[in-house]
C-alpha cells in the first residue's frame, strides 16, 4: 500500500464491500433477465421495449438501481483485480496499478451518474 | 519389547548457510511408531540418524508455538500432527513466507516486530492508582475478546497468508488479531490509537480475506474474523475523524 | 516446486547474523487446494468490472434513444454475450455464497450497546435479501410487475 492512496483506503474498502453485497444481490436479477431470459426468448421482448425500459429507468428508484448496478461492481472489480495483481507478484507495481484500476472505477462511476441523469 | 517397524520416508528441506548455496532436499527412511507425531519422527532423525538437522520445538503439546513447519505443503504444528494422518512419504519444509535461518528454522524476528507495532498491551488514558483496586471485568466482557487471546504465536497463519507472501509491510493475521484483542478488552482505552495503526503502513485493508489464516490456526483463534472486524472499526474511526473536529475524543 | 515469495517477506528490520535463504511461497499457492477458490474469487473482479461497464453502456443507450437501446438488446442475443452472461451468473453466485459465508464473522462483537444477531440469523437475512431482491428485480425487468 503506497502513501497517496493510504488515506482513501477505508472509503475504497466500503465501496468494494457494497460492491460485493449490493452489487451481487442486484446483478443476479439483472443477469437472469437481461443476460439470459430475454436474449434466449424466455421473456417477451415487449417487457423491455424502449418505452417501458425508459419509463422504469426514469423513476428515481430505477435511476438509483442503475447507478448501483454500474458503480458498485466497478469498485469491487477494481479492488479484487488489484489484489489479483499483487498475489501474482505485482506489489512493486502497485503504485501504478492501484490508481489505474481505481481511476477506471471512479470514471465509470462518474459516467454512471451522467448516464443515469440523461435518461 | 517390540516396536512397530513400519517405515516412512521423510523428505526434509535442508539449508546450511555455511555450506549450501540454496536449500536442498534430503531423504530419510526411518522406523516409525503408530502413536508418533511428526515431531517425534524429526527428533528420531536428529537423535539417531543425522545430528545436523535443526528444528525448533519445545512443549510437545501445542501451546508454545515453536514447532510450526510445512508438512506436505500445509503449515502445521508438528507436535500436534499424528504421523498416521500421512502416507508413506512425508515432506517437511520450513514455514513458507519466512526467510530461512537453517534447515527447518525460520527467522522469527520480523514477526516479533509486527507484534510490537500494534501496541499489544492495555492502554489507559490515565494511570490508575493502586488504591483504586483492580480493573474489574465481567465474564461477558471477557468473552468478547477471549477467542483472540488464544494465539500461541506459532506463525502458521503467516505461512498461509498470500498477502504476507507479497506485501512485506502487511501487519498480518496474528498481529492484527492481537491488537484487536486489546481493542476489544473492556479495560483498554487504546482502540483509537490502534485504529490509526491499522489504517497506516501495513494496513489491515491489505488483507484480501483469503481466510487461510483461520483455516490453518491450530488454536481456532479465527484471525480472519479479527482482521475483518478491525477493518470495520478502522472505517468507523476514519469516518468519525472526518466528521468530528481534531482532538475530539471517541 | 515452490516459487520465491517477495524477497522482503517477513524480513526483520535489521538483517540477522547469518545468511538466510529467501522466503518461499506456500506450495499450493495460487491454484492448489483451498487457494484455488480464493484466486477465483479475486479473478471475478474482471467479471464485475466488465459487467459494470456493460450496464453503463446499456444505461447510456437508454438515454440516447430507441435505436441505441434496441441495438444493445440485439447484441445481448449473440452467442458470445449469452456465454459471458452465463459465466457471469455463475461467478456472481460464487461470490455471493463465499462472501455471505464470511460475512457473519466479520461483524464486530458490538456496535455501541447493540450486539449483532446470531450467525444463522445473519445468514438467513442475507439470503432473504439476495433472493428477495433478485425476484423483485427479475419480475420488474421481465414485465411481471409494473407493466
Amino acid at each position: 500500500m503506497k502513501h497517496p492512496l493510504l488515506k482513501l483506503e477505508p472509503l475504497i474498502w466500503l465501496l468494494f464491500g457494497q460492491g460485493i453485497l449490493l452489487g451481487t444481490v442486484l446483478l443476479t436479477g439483472w443477469l437472469l433477465v437481461m443476460g439470459l431470459a430475454l436474449p434466449l426468448g424466455f421473456v417477451s421482448p415487449d417487457a423491455l421495449a424502449y418505452n417501458r425500459a425508459h419509463r422504469l429507468a426514469s423513476h428515481l428508484v430505477g435511476r438509483l438501481v442503475l447507478l448501483a448496478l454500474i458503480a458498485l461492481p466497478l469498485w469491487k472489480g477494481a479492488h479484487h483485480l488489484r489484489h489479483f495483481f499483487i498475489d501474482f507478484g505485482g506489489a512493486r507495481r502497485d503504485a501504478l496499478v492501484a490508481p489505474l484500476l481505481y481511476l477506471i472505477a471512479a470514471l465509470g462511476s462518474a459516467l454512471a451518474v451522467i448516464a443515469v441523469a440523461r435518461i | 519389547m517390540s516396536v512397530a517397524q513400519r517405515k516412512k520416508r521423510f523428505v526434509i528441506t535442508r539449508f546450511d548457510p555455511d555450506r549450501d548455496e540454496a536449500p536442498r532436499k534430503q531423504s530419510y527412511e526411518i522406523p516409525v511408531r503408530d502413536d508418533w507425531k511428526v515431531l517425534d519422527a524429526l527428533n528420531f532423525i536428529k537423535d539417531e540418524v543425522d545430528a545436523t538437522l535443526s528444528h525448533r520445538w519445545s512443549c510437545r503439546m501445542a501451546v508454545c508455538g515453536s514447532c510450526g513447519m510445512m508438512v506436505n505443503g500445509e503449515p502445521r504444528l508438528t507436535c500436534k500432527d499424528a504421523l498416521s494422518e500421512y502416507g508413506e512419504t512425508v515432506e517437511v519444509a520450513p514455514l513458507a513466507n519466512f526467510p530461512v535461518v537453517r534447515d527447518l528454522v525460520v527467522e522469527a524476528e520480523g514477526f516479533m516486530e509486527k507484534l510490537k507495532r500494534v501496541k499489544p498491551w492495555i492502554i489507559r488514558a490515565k494511570q490508575r492508582a493502586v488504591e483504586a483496586g483492580p480493573l474489574r471485568q465481567s465474564p461477558a466482557e471477557l468473552e468478547e475478546f477471549k477467542q483472540f487471546s488464544m494465539c500461541i504465536n506459532c506463525m502458521l497463519c503467516y505461512a498461509a497468508c498470500p498477502v504476507i507472501a507479497n506485501e512485506p509491510d502487511f501487519l498480518g493475521p496474528a498481529a492484527i488479531a492481537l491488537g484487536h484483542r486489546y481493542s476489544l478488552d473492556s479495560r483498554d482505552e487504546g482502540a483509537a490509537e490502534r485504529n490509526e495503526i491499522f489504517r497506516g503502513e501495513g494496513t489491515v485493508f491489505e488483507c484480501s480475506f483469503a481466510n487461510e489464516c483461520s483455516e490453518v490456526c491450530p488454536k481456532h483463534v479465527d484471525p480472519a474474523a479479527a482482521v475483518n472486524q478491525a477493518k470495520f472499526n478502522a472505517v468507523i474511526d476514519w469516518a468519525k475523524r472526518l466528521v468530528l473536529p481534531r482532538g475530539a475524543s471517541d | 516446486m515452490s516459487r520465491d515469495a517477495h524477497p522482503q517477506a517477513m524480513a526483520p528490520s535489521r538483517p540477522g547474523r547469518t545468511r538466510t535463504a529467501p522466503p518461499q511461497l506456500p506450495d499450493r499457492f495460487p491454484f492448489g487446494g483451498r487457494y484455488l477458490r480464493y484466486t477465483l474469487f479475486d479473478l471475478t473482479g474482471i467479471v464485475y468490472l466488465l459487467l459494470g461497464l456493460l450496464v453503463l453502456c446499456a444505461a447510456w443507450s437508454l438515454g440516447s434513444g430507441e435505436a441505441d437501446w434496441n441495438r444493445v438488446l440485439a447484441s445481448y442475443r449473440s452467442a458470445p454475450y449469452v456465454a459471458f452472461h452465463a459465466i457471469s451468473l455463475v461467478a456472481v453466485i460464487f461470490v455471493g455464497v463465499r462472501f455471505f459465508a464470511f460475512f457473519p464473522k466479520a461483524q464486530p462483537p458490538r456496535i455501541g450497546p447493540a450486539k449483532p444477531p446470531p450467525k444463522p440469523v445473519i445468514l438467513a437475512l442475507l439470503y432473504a435479501l439476495w433472493i428477495g431482491v433478485t425476484c423483485a428485480l427479475a419480475a420488474v425487468l421481465a414485465g411481471g410487475v409494473l407493466r
